[in-house]
């Protein structure tokens, strides 16, 4: 902290910090996650077998999906979507959610359910902002230690298609990044009910099961009906795995690419404000009890 | 205390019959004990019930989904699968009723030292750690299952007595719990590995995670999937084996009546892991 903002009270008055102070304060919260999971790194030894176990049955699948289409003398593409497209499409879907994934509607639940975040409140940082500088080091400590080795192990594996061009590659890791700060933010939010509901597990479980088929990870949206995919693009999720991975495929090009990226600013953008908003009100009204 | 003490000296005593008879009494009593517990958070298991619905729901429509597109996966048509995924859940929910305990056992037990409590009881430590703790949405699953086979049953064109009968009924009763028996066995083997040695890697979740693929026909994999799954981490067995009785033809259905057998054998190997891990033990003392 700078010597302005030394003073009686001034410690406790985080609008008093610099700028640099402020970038400086969350920058070490991205440090500290990083090297808290880097601590943790065994676990995620066999995290790499389950996703090579997702993206194999995927595989199988829609394998076997595929041909039945051809021995059933349909057209051979699905949703737009030919059998290499479709498991490069499971492949980076999972690689991809290998990154953005975290527990940040998990923890801040348990932190709110056990009386924890009273301790948060009284110190000179916004836990929501914090919470996502926690997602940021994990993010890097995902992509060094779990996504990189499930890239190596499931790519040669399955036979994934390469990115279409170097562009398409540099867009696609632009646009999971962006994918983390929505799933991220969302959490947030769901994580906030905990303020209002008794048991949140059941919830968090529902997050847990909903997320990968209303994100596309499970099954592309293309492959739905029209109604589910106009649904579908008046939500947020699609903006965290779909969205990405059609980059990837080289589905959206141009004008296209600029507009899905920026729905994912946009989301992103949106679901900060929204958790901020929620943040306020239901700290406003927060009793703990002991704790 | 006198009375009870001497009932627990005689019950070592006893004839094997009357033993077993005691035990299921006194675990009965355990289940009563913990619904009580439970009753106190009614709204848990309604909120449970709307989380495994909504689950459900979403399998369902992934399943719909994908055979919009085909009228045959590998050969299976919709309803086959369908009934394939209603009898996965029957004995995932038999499983999930009792396997709560299983995957807190190593830091609970263990390392927190409530299991010098359950060694000093007269009863069967594998079984006291199994039934001290129910996960009632089990009975979710099992009723939700049994209502998808209903439902892909009569998508079949089975009624009860023509396509179906009471032959069936009773293999479905036998089936199920032998199913449920090969996920417990394989869940109870990787428990066990923590007498030995802290599991810091956390073996269990990428077995877990595997399940969701049992539900599938298994010919749809490559034939070394197809041989892992029915041999070395047998989850072929809680699904689809045991449903071919009913949707997978005359040489199959000869194959799910095995699925008992392969539940006892892979149960039976795991409690005589436990048994030597029992013995292995050496308390934390706290």
């Amino acid at each position: 902290m700078s010597a302005g903002t030394i003073g009686p009270g001034a410690l406790l008055a985080p609008w008093r910090r610099t700028p640099l102070a402020t970038l400086g304060l969350y920058g070490h919260f991205v440090r500290l996650a990083f090297l808290k999971f880097l601590a943790y790194r065994l676990r995620y030894y066999t995290g790499v077998v389950s996703y090579t176990v997702f993206v194999a049955g995927h595989y199988y699948l829609y394998l076997a999906l595929y041909a039945g289409r051809a021995a059933e003398g349909l057209p051979a593409q699905i949703g737009g979507l030919t059998v290499r497209e479709m498991v490069t499409y499971v492949a980076v879907s999972w690689i991809g959610r290998s990154l953005y994934f975290n527990n940040i509607s998990r923890d801040l639940a348990r932190m709110v359910t056990e009386g924890e975040i009273a301790m948060h409140l009284i110190k000179p940082f916004h836990l929501q902002s914090v919470m996502m500088a926690e997602a940021v080091g994990e993010a890097g400590f995902r992509l060094l230690m779990f996504t990189l080795p499930i890239m190596v192990v499931v790519a040669p594996l399955f036979g994934v298609g390469a990115p279409v061009d170097a562009a398409a590659l540099g867009w696609t890791l632009v646009s999971f990044t962006l994918s983390l700060v929505i799933y991220s933010q969302l959490g947030f939010l769901v994580g906030c009910l905990a303020f209002v509901m008794k048991n949140i597990q059941g919830v968090l479980r529902a997050q847990m099961v909903g997320m990968d088929f209303l994100t596309g990870v499970i099954v592309p949206f293309t492959f739905f009906p029209g109604w589910f995919q106009s649904v579908v693009a008046w939500l947020p999720f699609q903006c965290i795995g779909y969205v990405p991975v059609m980059i990837y495929l080289g589905k959206r090009q141009g004008a296209d690419l600029a507009q899905g990226l920026l729905l994912q600013v946009g989301w992103a953008l949106v679901l900060g404000v929204a958790a901020r908003l929620v943040w306020r009100r239901a700290t406003r009204r927060l009793t703990v009890q002991g704790g | 205390m006198d009375a009870g003490t001497t009932r627990f000296a005689a019950a070592g005593a006893r004839p094997l019959p009357a033993r077993l008879a005691w035990q299921a009494r006194i675990f009965g009593a355990y289940f009563v004990q913990f619904l009580k517990m439970r009753l106190a958070y009614r709204m848990d298991f309604l909120v449970d019930t709307l989380a495994v619905g909504f689950s459900l729901l979403i399998q369902l429509a992934v399943l719909g989904v994908l055979f919009g597109k085909v009228s045959a996966l590998d050969g299976w048509n919709f309803p086959q699968v369908l009934f394939i995924y209603g009898f996965s859940l029957v004995p995932l929910g038999l499983f999930n009723l009792v396997s709560v305990n299983l995957y807190g056992f190593a830091d609970e037990y263990l390392i927190g030292g409530r299991f010098d409590r359950v060694l000093l009881r007269p009863v069967g430590s594998l079984a006291q750690v199994i039934f001290e703790s129910f996960n009632v949405s089990g009975l979710n699953e099992i009723l939700l299952g049994l209502a998808v086979m209903v439902h892909a049953g009569r998508e079949l064109g089975w009624k009860l007595g023509a396509g179906f009968g009471v032959q069936d009924l009773m293999v479905l009763a036998v089936l199920a719990p032998g199913a449920a028996l090969v996920y417990l066995g394989v869940f109870l083997a990787l428990t066990t590995v923590s007498f030995w040695f802290e599991d810091k890697m956390g073996l269990a979740p990428p077995v877990y995670n595997l399940i969701r693929f049992s539900r599938y026909p298994i010919t749809i994999y490559s034939l070394p999937v197809r041989v892992f799954l029915t041999f070395v981490l047998p989850f072929a067995w809680v699904a689809f084996y045991p449903a071919a009785w009913f949707v997978g033809g005359p040489h199959l259905a000869k194959v799910a009546l095995l699925t008992p057998l392969v539940g006892a054998v892979v149960f039976g190997g795991a409690v005589l892991l436990w048994r030597r891990g029992v013995r292995n033990y050496v308390s934390t003392g706290s």
